[in-house]
């Protein structure tokens, strides 16, 4: 703890800080225009020169460690000569157009001319003339506004670890741009605007932003990593979006969709403000009182197995708690799903079976302690960006990175092995793994004798799985199969990333289950650095499932069918329960088709794009009796039916959210909810006291406080510890459990980890002489889910405004397709138009679609067929053809 | 080759190399460096060889490729051995004749031998066959390039035979790490790079590092423009380099080393390569070196070439495969460097001094050099210098031994103007700096650097602004743009540098270039921009005038400023004749409106086309095509053809008309008066003299200048309206201060006519003279006869005068004393020719002592004390210094002093200097006294009749601003040139080789004060005309009067 005296004040400084950290700490202002707390010292503006007693000329303060004994001057004349001409010199090379700048007002430059007082423009303007680009549709670039302080370099490096950016030529010439020129567009930028951000002049600014007159701070509303955004509004308009830095989980960090696709849909005049009512094939405005009249007097009818409910993985835990007590308690029915059916039901049953819970074993930061991961059916940086970054850095920082993926995502490019297997060969490649393991002795004998049982069974199987089949199976080479073995095998410390590539199969709960066996056999699991980590794609997905949005589940995955569970909440919620399970998602469509289920109330979910085989959900929709829908737009499903009620959008209402590593994270309000929006849990509590089964809570925290004291792993989770700015990961067994940031340490939540061996099974479909293609779906790093909420960002639907098919440019060949042609692909259920993506991300006979797109949604011609475990549709093979479309 | 396992090995290795090697063997050695292989040295060294075996001598003598011999300039180079004799200049067709002569029969080849530059009216210098005997080699000691004449850089034998890797081995088995260190710092070696850091201190500083592994580097990105000692050093001794790393790496402890090269110097990498795979083979790299417990090796890192690479960070950055962008220290790379361990770099040459340091011992190396910078230093000597090249010489020598013993002097006989040391690092030294001793503090005192080296000599010709603009530029360029003051800073400087030579400056430019530069300089993050302003802050400081020419008067005094002058001719030509103009248009074969153009810029034009030393014709760009055109004999064919010609005389409103009195008739007084009277002034001139002229008639006899022609001049003067008093002369009929009451401006312009004395035993009496009042003697007519021995005392041109006329009043012989040689001497050299032709005698280096008279005071000779040249002065010329005892007596019956004029001032006049001469600014020319200007002699000494006249013009036209201040200045003669004659950018220059001017025969001509020189033909007037090559064609100018 070097002491200094800065200007005669004596300061004090933790070890390795610089001087100009000291100056801060002792509230002493000295201008600065390239440094930022979390980047490395650079010393390019020269601002910061101060006099340091006994070292010559002007040290920069950022870059000068303080040590002890230093005595430092901020400002003396000869500094402030410096520092004018530094300045001078900057206004010289800027252009002089303040007013109009994006950056007014907020210009770190303007704030340094004016604290170093220069006021004159002696110096001739030096010309750099630049044509702005404006090919990014979230950002502006516009070279003749940079200072060249490397901030969005080093943070592009830096944080991003992409570099997508870089500092070209030499003198006065130099310049940031991508590699090889060009717009930014062009190049591997991933729009993140961390850069954005910290541009200190009207540089890279943000094509969408007023300065904010608060900001709070929430949790951003996709996918399941949980970053927390500082939100800026100015009245009850939302105008700004930023990373929260003291934020654990994303550290300030934003992906593009939290930083520019955040903020604008809350207030996009397409939200419904007011309950809906069927008219022919038109909707009428109506009044709360009319519209609920309506819901409650059809719903009467409905009462048990016919009804079912749809919540949401977009809502709070308390929404979902309320509405699956809704349907439970008030409808007598345990039909209620959500979308996580389509995502990670399989690795819900699966990673329960293994272990005891069906959640990411250990936190995301411990990928930086990983020294090895492997990463398999996840495109971590483009669906979980924030958690790519971490990957990312641990890879910079040294860690070896195992990637089975069969498309060339962008951690194929740092990936130490990357295996392009034959879409849903998963079974056969990790068999291969395991054979490897054993064959070469690399297993941890000690951890499977002790912490596990059923070895014996995983390793009959996967005797037969030399790699040498395995290559067969899967065209991965019998020697990447060995060396990927080793890598994970070896390493001191290795961890498991998987998503959907893994789950959405109909082998899906083989898949997960077979990645535990990964783990089991080498004892990766239950230490820092290593786990089998499921990401999940929603907000608040594990949440939802948490809350017992589920139909074999009640909140904290207690068995409907256990006699004991159900009379506990019997007692608790004072009505009588259904002891059956109820139908999933994937099941329920079916039912309505059979006239089993004739009504439906969906709350925030958007099946009509989501599920598999559109034509087939459409269908269903079409058939129901009564359908109630309850969102923030009128999305497709909505037009489906008889009454639409509008819901508050997150950053209107307050209650918690759990992430994908099982954090819970509360958030407060940032704007009053439009029109005549209602939060979700009240719109239920109305519905169902009108239905004679009064609910009423004063808050979200009041409900919170019922769901904990029926669900034991939450029983310590409240609002009050969350608002003190506690961190917590369930479990959390009481007000003093201090949460559970790594699961299984000492035992498994089941006791001991159980193997499951699994033979390979082919995908449902195969590719025949009239469908020899294969389709995989999946999400780009600009929307999200259904485009719901992406699609009126005006930011990201210009990033990637359309739908598209990738496809090989060998493939492309031989089709003579170009890039950009229209194309037509079709499957046994449908066919779509939409323009080819040719390049070499997916392998030849291979197609991926996002599933994004309603112009042209990938699940008109995906699989409806089921893992028979978990029900979740197979949506990452089917069989397809392709041929041009006119246009 | 074997693996030596043990020093014994080495040594045992190195007793067989010596024993082998008959040093008696007839060699002979090519240079195969850069240069030479440039200049043909592969084909010469193929020659060789081919002759030899075609002559059967292969097996008795043999031929050795060396590194480079430094004397690039004269490649390709071979040395014969053992006569040491050195051919330069060696090409594929002289190979026949040094086996033929050389190798066969000992002699020496004549035309490939060395010979001194020549001087001033000296045709050729001596000849020097042996090496060590030229001055370029005398003067250097080469330890570090010591071997580079005798090894085969791609032979690692030859090095160890030369004591190679002996320094290693006594660095591993006789010394401890900290020895070494030791070892180093006591030889008080700094950082060659430029640095100057002590060399073992920062070699503790990165031992003492804790780090699991460090790192030696070998700095080899050389950038300066025109620097090469590292290159040359590589690719003639790479071991050297290489075992200084390796015992460096022993003593900080590091296992690994890495050069940082660039890939422009492919040869040096070659060589370094070779170098490498030998020291691996015989054991000198790689595990257990040598068998003892230490390990190293070299990896060679190839950069892009890039000079901020120079800087250690931006160097460890580039080798890590990063943007070569420096960052700032602390950290230092000695605690946290390549790959974040402690890190060791030095320059090549520093490690090159390694070995010799370690063999020898640090006092020995300590003995040469100064207090504070120790050794040698190798520099690359380029630039305008004589004997440019690769020079290694003892810290200590001053930069004037630099560039005049070592260098040679200056090329063509043109004067020395600065030297730029260090580069585009460094700064700009005037000639009142050569005295400065090489060492690293001297020259940081003064500004500049020592750099890694480089060394530009320049003359008159470079423009000081131009050349702070070439080296901004370059550093401009070479920015790696990360910090503000260094990216901005110097692309603003720049700019103002490019204002300023396109005659957009103003004064307030320089201060901005000043106050710039310092925060620069003190703001940048590197040494690159730390240093980019050095150029610009040591030009400013040592040549602001030239500065001040460029904006006060939009004038570049060197003639490089395109914009800034119509032709480097007329800007060579103090009163700036637009020379192209007339000599256009005489080729036309119009005369008249050649003269008209002419009195636009000099009123005198007879008398220069007579009399003028015509500078103009030393920056002749015709020069470089064949000679020069014959500016003087196209004027003088001019001034023959035309005798009065109309000029323009403004009529002014009587408020607007001033009075002014200009006192002295001369050449600078009758200037002045023709332009004040052309503004509209009333102009009286108060001349002392019966005559107008002032010198040009009583100074200058008429055999060189017709009394008619002058008389000529003075008529187009008093035609426009110029008024002359005669017999008036100041002090006495006139008083300055009642002028002052009298008009509204003064300007004084009463020439040098004070002789100096030679302060001599017998100087006063009868028989000594000055050479001025002897000219004016003779000009008034009141000595027509001369009989006896003259002896003239001086160099001048008033000596060479008064010479020729003493022959010509019937002196039975004239000698001429001079105290240097006659290639110091001051006068024309054309002069001494004729004076020569015409029978004057000439005895140099002889200094008078005292002037010999009989008993009767009658004078009868004077005694000489012999002179021999010493140390070079500033200006360049060697210093006469007696020798004792040498002395020398000459009978004479006449003595005349020729050694100097001093103004004589009127009382009460303006302030002088304290060598006697008016103080005057000198862009206006006005005195310290309010509405009293000056110029010609009386300001600058004894000068020539051009100079005279450009001050009287200058005079002039800031007299004119003086006296009306609020009138926008205009003068008709600095109107935009409007020239119509015809002349096609495209077709071939004139093929017509140069014509002077004829002469009168020597015989005809001794007796009488008939003019010697005659003039051409109309036709050859045209002809010669013709040739100029219009290189003012198509300029636009920036206009002068916007001052």
């Amino acid at each position: 703890m070097p002491n200094l005296t800065i200007n005669g004040r004596a300061v004090r400084v933790a070890a390795g800080k610089t001087i100009l950290d000291a100056c801060r700490a002792a509230e002493i202002y000295v201008p600065t225009l390239c440094d930022d707390p979390q980047l490395k010292p650079y010393g390019a503006c020269r601002l910061c020169l101060v006099r340091v007693d006994g070292m010559r000329g002007l040290p920069s303060a950022c870059t000068t460690p303080a040590e002890e004994g230093m005595a430092v001057t901020t400002d003396d004349d000869e500094i402030l000569e410096v520092r004018q001409w530094t300045t001078r010199l900057l206004l010289a090379d800027h252009p002089l157009d303040c007013l109009t700048c994006e950056q007014c007002g907020v210009c770190q430059l303007q704030e340094v001319v004016e604290y170093i007082g220069v006021r004159d423009r002696v110096l001739r303007p030096m010309t750099r003339s630049a044509k702005v680009d404006m090919s990014n549709a979230c950002f502006s670039v516009d070279m003749e506004k940079c200072i060249l302080c490397g901030l969005c370099v080093r943070a592009c490096d830096e944080i991003q670890n992409l570099g997508a950016i870089d500092l070209v030529r030499r003198g006065f010439d130099s310049a940031v741009e991508p590699f090889g020129g060009g717009p930014i567009m062009g190049s591997i930028c991933e729009s993140c605007g961390e850069c954005v951000e910290r541009c200190p002049t009207g540089a890279l600014a943000p094509r969408r932003y007023l300065k904010p007159e608060r900001e709070v701070s929430s949790v951003c509303p996709y996918c399941g990593t949980g970053c927390r955004i500082m939100l800026g509004a100015r009245g009850d308009t939302l105008v700004s979006a930023r990373g929260d830095a003291d934020s654990p989980v994303s550290r300030g960090r934003l992906c593009v969709k939290g930083r520019f696709g955040s903020f604008e849909f809350v207030t996009h005049p397409d939200r419904i403000t007011a309950p809906l009512i069927r008219q022919g094939e038109d909707f009428r405005e109506a009044s709360w009182e009319e519209a609920l009249a309506l819901v409650v007097e059809r719903l009467k009818g409905y009462r048990g197995a016919v009804f079912g409910g749809l919540s949401s993985a977009k809502v709070c835990n308390e929404d979902n708690y309320v509405f699956q007590k809704f349907v439970r308690a008030v409808m007598g029915t345990n039909n209620i799903d959500h979308c996580a059916r389509l995502c990670h039901s399989s690795t819900v049953a699966g990673l329960r079976q293994s272990f005891g819970s069906g959640a990411m074993t250990n936190p995301a930061d411990d990928l930086l302690d990983a020294e090895v991961i492997l990463v398999t059916g996840s495109n971590t940086t483009e669906n979980h960006p924030i958690i790519g970054l971490k990957i990312r850095e641990a890879v910079a920082r040294g860690a070896k990175l195992i990637l089975f993926d069969p498309r060339r995502i962008q951690l194929s490019e740092i990936a130490t092995l990357w295996a392009r297997q034959w879409p849903g060969t998963d079974v056969a490649w990790i068999n291969g793994l395991l054979h490897v393991i054993i064959r070469d002795g690399l297993m941890n004998t000690e951890f499977v004798q002790s912490r596990t049982e059923g070895f014996e069974a995983v390793e009959h199987v996967v005797a037969a799985y030399t790699p040498e089949r395995v290559a067969e199976i899967t065209g991965v080479a019998a020697e990447t199969i060995a060396e990927a073995a080793r890598l994970y095998a070896t390493a001191e410390r290795a961890a498991i990333v998987y998503s959907m590539g893994i789950t959405q199969h109909v082998t899906g709960t083989d898949n997960v289950r077979s990645l535990a066996n990964l783990a089991l056999i080498t004892g990766h699991i239950g230490k820092p650095g290593t786990g089998v980590n499921p990401l999940r794609g929603q907000s608040n997905v594990q949440g939802s499932c948490d809350m017992g949005a589920l139909p074999n589940f009640y909140p904290g995955y207690q068995q409907v069918g256990d006699d004991a569970v159900r009379a506990k909440f019997e007692q608790a919620w004072g009505t009588p329960l259904s002891p059956n399970d109820g139908l999933t998602v994937t099941e329920m469509l079916p039912a309505i088709l059979d006239g089993k289920v004739k009504a439906l109330y969906i709350m925030g979910e958007n099946p009509v794009l989501s599920d598999a085989d559109i034509s087939h959900v459409e269908e269903a929709l079409g058939q129901l009796e009564f359908l109630v829908v309850q969102d923030i737009f009128l999305t497709e499903t909505a037009r489906f039916a008889d009454v639409v009620l509008p819901a508050s959008s997150y950053a209107e209402r307050d209650g918690t959210y759990t992430n994908t590593e099982r954090r819970v994270q509360l958030t407060s309000p940032v704007v009053r909810p439009p029109g005549q929006t209602r939060r979700d849990w009240e719109i239920i509590c109305e519905i169902s006291t009108a239905l004679g089964y009064p609910m009423a809570y004063a808050s979200s925290a009041e409900i919170m406080d019922e769901m904990r004291a029926l669900t034991p792993f939450y029983a310590g989770i409240s609002h009050a510890r969350l608002e003190a700015g506690e961190q917590i990961h369930w479990p959390c067994l009481s007000d003093e459990h201090p949460g559970t940031p790594i699961l299984h340490r000492e035992k498994f939540s089941r006791g001991l980890g159980q193997f499951h061996p699994a033979e390979f099974i082919p995908a449902d479909e195969q590719t025949d002489a009239d469908f020899p293609i294969v389709l995989t779906t999946g999400r780009v790093l600009e929307h999200y889910h259904t485009g719901t909420m992406t699609r009126r960002s005006q930011g990201l639907d210009g990033l990637v405004p359309g739908p598209f098919v990738e496809v090989n440019d060998g493939d492309a060949r031989k089709l003579r397709l170009r890039d950009g042609d229209r194309v037509r692909v079709s499957s046994r259920r449908g066919s779509i138009v939409l323009p080819a993506r040719v390049g070499r991300r997916v392998d030849t006979g291979v197609l991926f679609i996002p599933f994004h797109f309603w112009e042209a949604a990938a699940n008109v011609l995906t699989n409806p067929a089921t893992d028979p475990t978990s029900k979740i549709p197979e949506f990452k093979v089917c069989a397809v053809r392709m041929e041009r479309a006119r246009n | 080759m074997t693996r030596l396992a043990d020093r014994a090995k080495l040594e045992d290795l190195r007793g067989r190399l010596v024993s082998a090697f008959d040093a008696d063997k007839r060699r002979l050695f090519v240079c195969m460096g850069t240069g030479c292989r440039a200049c043909g040295g592969d084909e010469v060294l193929d020659g060789l060889e081919g002759a030899l075996k075609g002559a059967g001598l292969d097996e008795q003598v043999e031929v050795v490729k060396t590194g480079c011999r430094g004397f690039c300039e004269n490649g390709a180079l071979v040395t014969a051995q053992p006569s040491g004799t050195l051919y330069c200049r060696v090409g594929r067709d002289d190979v026949d004749d040094i086996v033929a002569k050389t190798v066969a029969r000992g002699e020496v080849v004549e035309h490939l031998v060395y010979r001194a530059p020549a001087g001033i009216g000296v045709p050729s210098g001596p000849v020097v066959p042996r090496e060590k005997d030229i001055p370029f080699y005398r003067h250097q000691q080469r330890i570090v390039l010591g071997m580079n004449d005798r090894i085969d850089p791609t032979r690692i034998e030859d090095y160890i035979r030369e004591g190679g890797y002996a320094g290693l081995a006594k660095a591993l088995f006789d010394m401890e790490p900290e020895g070494i260190i030791d070892e180093v710092s006591r030889s008080g070696l700094r950082g060659r790079g430029g640095g100057g850091f002590p060399t073992g201190r920062k070699w503790m500083f990165c031992r003492a590092a804790e780090g699991d592994a460090k790192y030696v580097i070998c700095n080899a990105d050389e950038g300066d423009p025109g620097a090469f000692m590292d290159r040359s050093l590589l690719e003639g001794n790479p071991h050297a380099v290489l075992e200084g790393m390796a015992i460096g790496a022993r003593a900080i402890g590091a296992r690994q080393g890495y050069i940082y090269i660039r890939a422009e110097y492919p040869l040096a990498i070659e060589r370094l390569r070779i170098a490498i795979e030998q020291m691996r083979a015989c054991g000198l790299l790689g595990d257990n070196i040598l068998g003892s417990d230490f390990s190293f090796d070299i990896v060679i890192k190839e950069g892009a070439g890039a000079f901020v690479c120079g800087e250690e960070t931006a160097l460890i950055a580039s080798i890590e495969g990063s943007r070569g962008m420096p960052t700032s220290r602390p950290p230092f790379p000695a605690v946290k460097g390549l790959y974040g361990k402690p890190t060791n770099i030095n320059n090549v040459e520093t490690w090159g001094n390694v070995p010799h340091i370690v063999n020898r011992g640090a006092e020995v190396y300590a003995a040469l050099g100064t207090e504070d910078s120790k050794g040698t230093k190798i520099f690359s000597l380029v630039g305008q210098v004589n004997n440019t090249g690769l020079v290694e010489v003892p810290m200590g020598m001053t930069l004037r031994q630099l560039v005049y013993e070592v260098g040679g002097g200056i090329k063509n006989g043109r004067q020395f103007k600065a030297v730029q040391s260090g580069g585009p690092s460094g700064g700009c030294l005037p000639v009142e700096m050569m005295h400065l001793p090489i060492d690293y503090e001297s020259l940081a005192d003064a500004g500049a650097i020592m750099g890694s080296g480089g060394l530009v000599v320049m003359d008159e010709t470079t423009c000081m602004v131009d050349l702070a603009r070439y080296f901004v530029t370059f550093t401009q360029n070479e920015s790696c743009g990360k910090c503000v003051p260094c990216r901005l800073g110097t692309q603003q400087m720049r700019m103002i540098l490019d204002d300023i030579c396109e005659g957009h400056g103003t004064e307030e430019s320089i201060t901005q270039l000043e106050r710039l530069g310092e925060s620069v300089r003190m703001g940048s993050l590197c040494g690159l921009g730390q240093t980019a302003p050095n150029p610009v802050l040591t030009t400013i400081k040592y040549f602001r005038d030239e500065y001040l020419a460029h904006v006060r008067e939009k004038r570049c005094p060197a003639g490089v400023c395109e914009k800034l002058f119509v032709a480097t001719c007329s800007n060579r030509c103090p009163s700036d004749v637009d020379i192209p103009a007339y000599l256009s248009l005489i080729a036309e074969g119009r005369a008249e409106e050649a003269l008209r153009s002419h009195m636009d810029r000099n009123p005198l034009p007879s008398v220069c086309a007579r009399v003028c030393p015509h500078p103009c014709e030393m920056r002749c760009r015709r020069e470089t095509m064949d000679r020069p055109v014959a500016i003087r004999a196209v004027k003088r064919f001019m001034v023959d053809a035309v005798d009065r010609v109309e000029v323009s005389v403004e009529t002014r409103p009587e408020e607007e008309r001033r009075r002014v009195a200009v006192i002295g008739a001369g050449p600078a007084g009758l200037t002045a008066a023709f332009y004040l009277r052309r503004l509209g002034h009333e102009v009286t001139v108060y001349e002392a003299m019966p005559e107008a002229g002032g010198m040009l008639r009583y100074g200058i006899p008429s055999y060189r200048l017709p009394r008619e022609e002058l008389e000529r001049d003075i008529a187009r003067i008093t035609d426009v309206g110029v008024n002359i008093v005669y017999d008036t002369a100041i002090g006495k009929q006139l008083s300055l201060s009642r002028l002052r009451k009298q008009y509204d401006a003064v300007f004084l312009g009463s020439g040098a006519w004070a002789d100096a004395t030679m302060g001599v035993p017998g100087e006063k009496g009868a028989g000594v003279a000055s050479g001025i009042e002897f000219l004016k003697l003779v000009e008034i007519g009141q000595m027509e006869r001369l009989a006896g021995n003259v002896v003239i005392v001086g160099g001048g041109n008033t000596a060479m005068d008064a010479a020729r006329t003493a022959l010509r009043l019937g002196a039975s012989s004239v000698t001429v004393v001079y105290r240097r040689t006659r290639e110091e001497m001051p006068v024309e050299p054309d002069e001494v020719t004729e004076a020569l032709e015409e029978g004057v005698k000439f005895e140099f280096l002889v200094a008078p002592v005292e002037i010999l008279r009989d008993r009767r005071k009658s004078l009868s000779g004077i005694r000489l004390q012999r002179m021999r040249l010493g140390e070079f002065d500033s200006g360049g010329r060697r210093r006469p210094i007696p020798i004792e005892d040498g002395f020398v007596e000459i009978p004479a019956a006449h003595v005349i002093r020729a050694i100097g004029q001093n103004p004589i001032l009127p009382r009460g006049g303006p302030p002088v200097s304290n060598r006697g001469r008016i103080v005057v600014d000198q862009f206006t020319l006005a005195t310290e006294t309010e509405g009293v200007f000056s110029g010609g002699d009386a300001v600058l000494g004894p000068a020539t009749a051009i100079e005279a006249i450009a001050h009287g013009r200058r005079a002039a036209e800031a007299i004119e601003r003086y006296l009306c201040p609020d009138r926008a200045a205009r003068f008709p003669w600095n109107a935009p040139r409007t020239l119509d004659t015809a002349f096609d950018p495209s077709a071939p220059p004139a093929n017509t080789p140069r014509r002077e001017a004829p002469k009168l025969d020597p015989a005809m001509r001794r007796n009488n004060f008939v003019e010697v020189e005659l003039t051409l033909s109309p036709e050859q007037a045209r002809l010669e005309a013709g040739r100029c090559l219009r290189c003012d064609f198509g300029k636009l100018l920036v206009s002068r009067d916007e001052v």
